[in-house]
């Protein structure tokens, strides 16, 4: 990267690093409906810096579009929304580079697909296509947001086979391993001897080795770390009675507020556990087109198998000590990750040899287990869905009483049925409802989701409301929903922090929303 | 305006909603933007977006190549040129009638009538002391029956917030001062003695060694002063075996650098001017008071009412108790006042109405009310009552302490 952009990137940077970084500018969205909402969305990926995206869409410039878009004026009417859109976008960021397809979707060579690695559909497409196109990426594996805005409404979907993240940023545990030292660990933790240190130093040893010691020595006499409730207590009055001086002995202070950190027993997470009994890294399925990501987990599986424990992240947190001993005891940390690295390394090079590749690893693969290394006890992955609407999720509408639309519970999910059928009125009609077809509207609703009209009042103010103010050009929720979609996408893009799983919702009336998992 | 033209299910005035009324008021209110950084160059797209046409905008900033990552209305070639000026051109360029006053100064430049002629004032600042300026000046205006609206956003890397304030009505900024997040600070000695972090390694450069070889002010825009303080924090670092001090976080230290998106600010933008929509044309109800979101894992929103606080400083009337040691002295409770969450004042000056305590300035006060400072508290104070006030806020703090 050069200085220019170290600077120009600096704010975002610092919250995904070079490493995403480079990962979105590697990414290739594609935004089919040029859209206020959909030109919202590459507006915040392009300022950051993402190396492409294509524009999709055959329709010429309106009134109607100019209304709530900043990036289209009146010079613009009678252009082709994909080519005027991609030249104005473009100049936000030199960076990204801007393309533009004007054929109609049903014209698109399956092909031109597998060029994006997130494709974004905003407001309305024929929802017969929709599903063909979800079917196409979902096999694919392209992950796929649908965006919708109507009034002071919005939703997003995010139709994904699996979603697998290493750099979650979630994890504010330390992995200090105080109940099992290793050797050089317990060596060090020796070498303290806390009752012939002058006053200073005995207010300057960092309470990893405070704990570490009073875990030996109640362990000692009392058959184990404390367990029970009263134990824990006790254990933590035992390590402030070694303070010469409570007030003033701030490392102490830090002991007896950690002390969870010393009787709370090391182990693989269950989630991790869980990934590593996953169906695809058994013998049987395991074969040369598992994901990089699948065999890092084969590699942990056999590493945890043989060492009992995930490989040490080796981060220290800071804690009152002089500069000597946090040195000498962090260096410990970093050299025991580099060890658990290089082990690691040997497993992952093991099943690279089971499934017969046996070209090595890449500069890029080695810097990704450097990652996992220091992430593998936050690793989080889960299994999305191909549909839109399941018949659990309609259920939990219809069954909403809620009338007290200032309450968390209101009906949310009308919102988003309500928007569906504010699609499939399009289809049916060539329009967007208004006030008077609010029977029709309705009676949509229930021949699509095949059930009884007896909606739920919340349902039917809800619909009512949609139908009232069924305009997608309230710049407002275009931009909020433009906002929360494009960070989902940098979420993919950056393959950092865990994205939505997998339906939100959001009510501008009542600045709330709400997430479900179809 | 398709939006307004029918009344909505939800509509609290239904009976007295009236649409071509609302299309005026839009079109004739006059609003103010504070802040033409992330936040201000989406609050005034979607402003002049959503038919407001009367729009004032203040910053005091000039544009930084660190900007262009979001701020949208900003390219290469107006690096140094006045944020407020150039955001408001663009923005007029690109849409029809609408008027874009710029302020290129301090909102404390600014006198009170001057704030007189808005509707509603929308914030999109990072600086908590300028929020606390126009909060305490908002609720000063209050009690002269003067009521304007304070939508206020913020935002920190995937996390930001939105909120309205109807000044003396509802909880104000100064109310919920606690959830502030504190600037991190280190202990002197182990900045001077015993750093361990990069970090105290950087802070040793900035406040000790800085002040004591150069007699200019730090200026974290100056590439000199920038590789200088680079250079001594690697070298302290080195000298204590530390690793880790690179430019990016010397400078994220010294200038205390909050990580910022495009996309986070496009979101709590919005939420913003979509309160200051439904307020001025009464179509919907309003954001009653508060929205926090958050991006960081999945997606996260808590919507809810903060509380009015009685003893607060700006909008309350009740004195405010602060709790003191016995054997405190003068200089230990300012210590204290600084850091309580719910004070924060950088240089308070206190006095009771029989005495001056301490004044921490003017130079002649101070060197007045100095030898205050070791004195015990409880043999200058009993029980009348202390106003603190801080020479960068609107605002005198009414205190009773008790002693434990």
């Amino acid at each position: 990267m050069t200085i220019d952009k170290s600077n120009k990137y600096d704010r975002q940077l610092r919250l995904w690093a070079s490493t995403g970084q480079s990962n979105l500018e590697l990414s290739h969205i594609c935004l089919i409906n040029g859209t206020t909402t959909g030109s919202e969305i590459l507006k915040n990926l392009i300022l950051p810096g993402i190396g492409n995206f294509t524009i999709i869409d055959d329709k010429e410039i309106t009134t109607n579009d100019l209304a709530g878009n900043f990036f289209l004026t009146n010079d613009n009417i009678g252009q082709l929304r994909a080519s005027a859109l991609c030249e104005s976008l473009m100049e936000l960021n030199e960076d990204s580079k801007g393309h533009a397809i004007t054929d109609s979707l049903d014209e698109i060579d399956d092909s031109v697909w597998d060029r994006f690695n997130v494709v974004v559909v905003s407001d309305y497409i024929d929802p017969e296509f929709l599903d063909t196109l979800k079917t196409k990426l979902f096999k694919k594996e392209i992950p796929l947001f649908i965006v919708n805005t109507v009034g002071f409404y919005g939703t997003i979907n995010l139709i994904i086979n699996e979603i697998t993240v290493i750099e979650t940023h979630t994890s504010q545990l330390f992995d200090l391993r105080i109940d099992q030292p290793w050797q050089e660990l317990s060596e060090l933790s020796d070498s303290y001897q806390l009752d012939s240190l002058d006053d200073s130093d005995h207010a300057h040893v960092p309470y990893v080795i405070i704990l570490m010691q009073a875990l030996r020595s109640w362990s000692d006499s009392h058959n184990g770390p404390p367990t029970t409730m009263t134990e824990k207590r006790q254990f933590k009055k035992f390590v402030q009675d070694q303070s010469r001086n409570f007030t003033f002995e701030t490392n102490f202070n830090e002991a007896v507020s950690s002390v969870f950190r010393a009787y709370q027993k090391t182990q693989v997470p269950s989630m991790v556990k869980s990934l590593m009994n996953n169906d695809k890294i058994s013998d049987k399925n395991l074969n040369n087109e598992t994901p990089f990501f699948w065999i890092l987990i084969r590699a942990l599986k056999s590493f945890v198998e043989l060492y009992g424990n995930l490989p040490l992240p080796g981060t220290l947190p800071d804690m009152a000590s002089d500069t000597n001993n946090y040195i000498t005891l962090q260096n410990l940390y970093r050299d025991k990750a580099a060890k658990d690295k290089e082990l690691f390394i040997e497993e992952v090079k093991r099943v690279l040899t089971i499934i017969g590749r046996l070209d090595g690893l890449t500069a890029l693969e080695i810097e990704l287990i450097n990652i996992f290394c220091k992430n593998s006890h936050s690793i989080h992955v889960t299994s999305g869905s191909s549909q839109m609407t399941s018949k659990s999720l309609l259920e939990q509408m219809l069954s909403n009483k809620s009338n007290d639309y200032d309450n968390e519970e209101y009906n949310h999910l009308a919102i988003y049925f309500g928007i569906m059928t504010f699609n499939h009125f399009i289809k049916q009609n060539n329009h967007v409802p208004e006030e008077s077809d609010y029977d029709n509207f309705i009676k949509l609703f229930s021949e699509v989701f095949e059930c009884h009209p007896d909606l739920p009042l919340s349902a039917l103010k809800t619909f009512k409301e949609i139908v009232c103010h069924s305009s997608s050009h309230y710049h407002n929720i275009s931009s909020l929903m433009g906002g929360i979609a494009s960070q989902e996408v940098l979420k993919i893009a950056t393959s950092q922090y865990v994205p939505l799983d997998n339906l939100y919702v959001f009510d501008g009336i009542r600045s709330q929303s709400d997430k479900y998992k179809i | 305006m398709e939006l307004l033209g029918k009344i909505g299910p939800y509509n609290e005035v239904a009976d007295e909603y009236d649409a071509a009324a609302s299309v005026e008021a839009l079109s004739e209110s006059k609003v103010l933007v504070i802040g033409a950084g992330g936040l201000g160059c989406e609050i005034l797209k979607n402003l002049s977006l959503t038919g407001f046409k009367k729009i004032h905008v203040i910053d005091m900033d000039t544009i930084d190549i660190s900007n262009l990552n979001r701020q949208f209305l900003f390219r290469l070639k107006d690096v140094g040129k006045s944020k407020a000026e150039v955001a408001a051109k663009f923005v007029e360029s690109r849409t029809q009638g609408v008027e874009i006053v710029p302020q290129f100064c301090k909102i404390q430049d600014k006198p009170l009538d001057y704030y007189k002629q808005f509707v509603c004032i929308i914030c999109g600042l990072d600086s908590v002391e300028a929020r606390r300026w126009i909060n305490a000046t908002l609720v000063t205006l209050a009690g002269e029956d003067i009521i304007i609206p304070l939508i206020d956003g913020g935002t920190e890397g995937f996390k930001g917030q939105s909120r309205v304030i109807f000044p003396s009505i509802n909880s104000c900024y100064e109310c919920t001062l606690d959830l502030v997040t504190p600037k991190i600070t280190y202990p002197v000695c182990t900045i001077a003695t015993t750093p361990r972090l990069p970090e105290h390694c950087i802070e040793w450069a900035n406040e000790i060694e800085w002040p004591r070889i150069h007699s200019t002010k730090f200026d974290a825009d100056n590439p000199d002063h920038v590789e200088w303080m680079y250079q001594t924090s690697l070298a302290r670092a080195e000298s204590f075996n530390i690793t880790g001090v690179t430019k990016s976080l010397t400078l994220g230290v010294v200038k205390n650098i909050i990580p910022a998106i495009a996309s986070t600010n496009a979101i709590i933008a919005a939420s913003c001017c979509n309160e200051a929509f439904k307020l001025i044309t009464n179509c919907n109800p309003m954001l009653d008071d508060y929205m926090m979101y958050s991006g960081d894992e999945s997606i996260f929103t808590y919507t809810y009412k903060n509380i009015k606080k009685s003893d607060c400083p700006v909008c309350g009337n009740d004195l405010k108790v602060v709790k003191a040691e016995k054997w405190w002295n003068l200089k230990e409770f300012i210590e204290e006042i600084k850091h309580q969450k719910d004070i924060q004042m950088t240089n308070p000056s206190l006095s009771t109405k029989f005495q001056k305590l301490y004044f921490s300035s003017p130079e002649s006060l101070r060197l007045a009310t100095e030898k205050n400072l070791q004195m015990k508290l409880s043999d200058l104070v009993g029980d009348e009552e202390v106003i603190v006030t801080d020479p960068k806020l609107p605002i005198s703090l009414r205190v009773r302490i008790v002693f434990n």
